[in-house]
Order: structure tokens, then sequence, then C-alpha cells
């Protein structure tokens, strides 16, 4: 009967701790607006992989900015933007040396910096677009993909193709250096082959982690940075064991002339089937 | 999402606890065992006070009507899982063993009934504070496994960070997050488990002391 007893009040215990359990583990939105300061730091990414087999030579930006949450890449201050478009991948290659006024490179660009006004006047724009040219000479710089801007007026245009890219406020595909191209699929091919992970079918789909890792000349990774946490550590554990473990990397392309190569990489865990 | 919510994520403490590593999640396992154990013990003491206290109420009405430990034993009829109706019993059986030698209650009976009474009110005592040590274990090192859980965690992140070779927020942050969840639970488990014990020492030491006064009662009556 005494055992009964103790029972009774066991299983009254174990409800209740239960529903103390049950209700701490309601899902709460997380966000540390301290951890904001890291938007304004660009993000250099290589478009889907996926999207890089579907042309040689070419990553083509065909599904909607929006859709695939990409970070932006905050070029240069004379894009006339008059808002920024916070979904849009812009990957790069750059050159560490002879850096421009305007970095390309990791640099802080507050957003609310970027936009130029709308009404600047065309001799300014003109100017502008020389000296994107003019930069551009200098950083051999690449991309993959103009994000579209959807809001770009006359001038987002111009500011488009003051970089000579074409097509850039409609989202279309973009040519790039074959060189660095296949370079960049030659790293990634060689992450995905070594990256997997046992119980992978049991992740959500919806993990995204946004890693960037800067090559030496000779193949070395000289720095690896999360851009993005998925927020599942096991996930974004095993990114880093592969990122460890491909070293060396294939060495940067003598054709490129660069001393270090800053690339950007989506993992999602679709890309592993 | 836009790059400013770039860093977000969603989930609660279980999701903070689902990605900690292995030793997090023992320690928190095991202190959620300390915990359903504790509450189970808190809940039945709790019962088990409340009820001694109502026999108690009952027995000194009882005995304040009684002229007589005669009178007494014909109208203090209990359930014999009673503490106060144990002490009765035993000094009944006391009383009915002497007597069967020597009918008529003599005056040396009395000291016999009192050292059976002192004997039973010791048993009775023992077995309310029994499994109450647990509680006073729980309070003492919950808080100390907690600690070892997030010392541990902290160490694996400070790893991890030199790892990774940054030391930005988002990186330093979610580890240490994940590993004061130890010492959070831990503290959940002690402090209702300080609070329980220090509420049932102060209420089985009233019991206690009506125990004893219940001996003197019986002993009184005796001795009219």
């Amino acid at each position: 009967m005494k055992e009964e007893k103790w029972f009774k009040w066991l299983v009254l215990s174990t409800v209740m701790h239960i529903l103390v359990i049950g209700a701490f583990g309601i899902p709460i939105k997380k966000s540390s607006k301290k951890l904001n300061i890291l938007s304004s730091y660009s993000v250099n990414l290589v478009g889907d992989p996926g999207l890089g087999r579907s042309g040689a030579g070419h990553i083509s930006e065909d599904i909607p900015g929006s859709a695939r949450e990409r970070t932006e890449k905050k070029i240069s201050k004379p894009v006339p933007q008059k808002k920024p478009e916070p979904a849009r991948v812009k990957p790069k290659l750059e050159r560490k040396e002879k850096e421009p006024a305007i970095s390309l490179s990791k640099k802080k660009v507050p957003v609310k910096q970027t936009p130029v006004k709308e009404t600047a006047s065309k001799e300014e724009l003109s100017r502008l677009s020389e000296r994107i040219k003019e930069i551009r000479k200098r950083t051999d710089y690449l991309d993959v993909s103009q994000a579209k801007s959807g809001t770009g007026s006359g001038t987002g245009r111009a500011g488009g193709q003051g970089f000579g890219l074409s097509g850039s406020s409609d989202g279309g595909s973009r040519p790039m250096d074959p060189v660095s191209q296949q370079y960049i699929l030659g790293i990634w091919e060689k992450i995905k082959n070594s990256w997997g992970l046992p119980g992978m079918s049991s992740f959500k789909k919806d993990l995204e982690t946004i890693v960037t890792i800067r090559i030496r000349r000779d193949g070395r990774i000289t720095d690896i940075n999360i851009e993005k946490r998925s927020g599942n550590r096991v996930y974004d554990e095993s990114i880093l064991r592969v990122l460890r473990s491909v070293e060396p990397l294939p060495p940067i392309p003598a054709s490129l002339n660069m001393d270090t190569i800053e690339i950007g990489f989506r993992f999602l865990p679709g890309d592993l089937s | 999402m836009g790059i400013s919510s770039i860093n977000d994520y969603t989930g609660g403490v279980l999701s903070l606890l689902y990605s900690a590593g292995p030793v997090a999640k023992i320690v928190v396992f095991i202190l959620f065992l300390f915990s359903i154990i504790s509450w189970t013990i808190i809940f039945f003491k709790w019962k088990q006070c409340k009820k001694i206290e109502k026999e108690g109420e009952k027995f000194f009405n009882a005995a304040k009507n009684a002229d007589s430990y005669k009178k007494l034993i014909s109208t203090y009829r209990e359930n014999p899982d009673n503490a106060f109706y144990r002490l009765m019993l035993a000094s009944y059986k006391e009383i009915t063993s002497i007597q069967k030698d020597n009918p008529g209650i003599r005056p040396d009976i009395v000291q016999h009934v009192e050292n059976i009474l002192k004997i039973t009110l010791s048993e009775e005592t023992e077995r309310l504070e029994r499994r109450l040590s647990f509680l006073a274990t729980t309070a003492n090192t919950a808080p100390f496994i907690g600690l070892f859980g997030t010392v541990w965690g902290i160490m694996d992140s400070f790893r991890e960070i030199g790892l990774k070779g940054t030391t930005s927020l988002s990186v330093v942050a979610p580890g240490i997050s994940e590993a004061l969840i130890a010492t959070a639970i831990g503290l959940a488990t002690a402090i209702p488990a300080v609070l329980a014990y220090n509420y049932f020492v102060g209420r089985l030491k009233r019991i206690n002391s009506r125990m004893e006064n219940a001996v003197i009662y019986i002993i009184n009556l005796l001795e009219k």
C-alpha cells in the first residue's frame, strides 16, 4: 500500500516536470541586437552549388534573391540604390594587395551610408562610373551574380553598368572569369565530397550555414569565418570539421595573380544528397 | 530574412539542450532525476505531515475527554496506519502482557509503559524523517552538479573558439549559453529542495513535540 502511495506521487512529480519542460520548450524568437553588428560585414558567396553545373563558365542566379536569403555585399558607395536589397549574393575574388580606396575586402560598410540620392546629377554619375571602372580594372573583380534590384531606378541601372555588368537590374545571369569560376567550383566539389554526416537525413532541410574562407596562394586556408550559424551545433561542427580536413586546397591559379582569395559557401543539407 | 536577421534563430530552452554536448546532457539528465525524486518526496511528506497532524488533533480531543486510560482505549479507535494510534497500541500491548502475570495496574507498570512509549516515539520520528535526507542531499549537490556541467561546457566552447580561430560573439555566445543551462537547472532543482527541507524540518519538530505530549497524556491517564 505504501509503495502505491509513493508511485502516485512519483507520477504526479513526473507529470509536473514534463509540463514545466514543455512550457520551456515552446520556441521563442531569439534575437540579439548585438549580433546584428555582423550584418554590416560583407559576405562573399558563391552561387548555389547546383547552379554551377548548369553551364560551363557560368554561375547564374536564377532564383529570386529573397527566396534564397542571400547576404549582400556592399561593393562600393557609388552604387546608387534607393533601398539596399537584403537578399542577394555577390561572390567575388579579390586581390589583397593594391586595395582600392573603396575596399572590396571585408569592410564595415554601414548600410545606411550606401544609398545615393536618386537625384544625383549626370556628371556625378558619369564620374562615379569612371571611378568604378577604374576600380574594376585594378581589382580584377569577379562578380558571379549581380542580384536583381527591383527597386533599381534609372540611376540604379547606371550604377550597375558602371561595373560593366550586363543585366544587373533584372537578376539575369552573369559571366564570370572562367578560371576563377573553375577554381571555386573545384574547391566546392572537394569540400562537398568530404562532407558527410551519419544522420544527415534527420537534419531539417532549412538549416543553412554560411562560412567564408580565405585561401592563401599555396592553397592553405588562413581564415574560417562563420557568417551565419544554422543553430544546430552538430551541423555547424561538421562543416568546420570538413573545412579543416580539406586543407590544403588547390593553389590559386597563377593567371589570377592573387595572394589571397576569399570565398563564401552556403551549406544546405540538400547539398549532400 | 535580410541581413539584419541573419543571426536570429528560433528555439526554446530545449533546443539549447539539444545542441549541448554529451556531458551537459548527462548532467541535465541527472539533475532531472534528482528533481523528480525530490518533488516526489516533497509531495509525499507534505501529505504525510498533513495526515499526522489531523490524527494528532483527533487523539488530543479523545484524550481530553477521557478521564481514564480504559475509557481512552475504548473510545479512541483509529486506522492502524496512524502514529498516535500506534503509540496507544504499544502502551496497551505492554500493559496486557504485564497484566497476564500480575492482574491489576501496579505503580511500577507505568515505568515499563513509559519506556515502551519512548521507543515507539523514536521509531515514529525516524519514520517521519525517513527520506528527508534526500532533500538535503539534493539541495547541497544539485548546484555543484550543474556547475560541473557548466564548467565542462565552457571548457568545450573555449576549445571550439580556439579551433575556429575567431572570437566573434556569434561563435562564443552559443557555447556559453549552452553551458550555463546546466547551472540554471541545478539551481532550479536545489532551490525547492532547500525550501522544502527547511519547511519539513520545522514541521516535523512540531509533530514530534505533539507526539511527546501524547506520551505524557497516556502516562498521566495510566497513573490516574
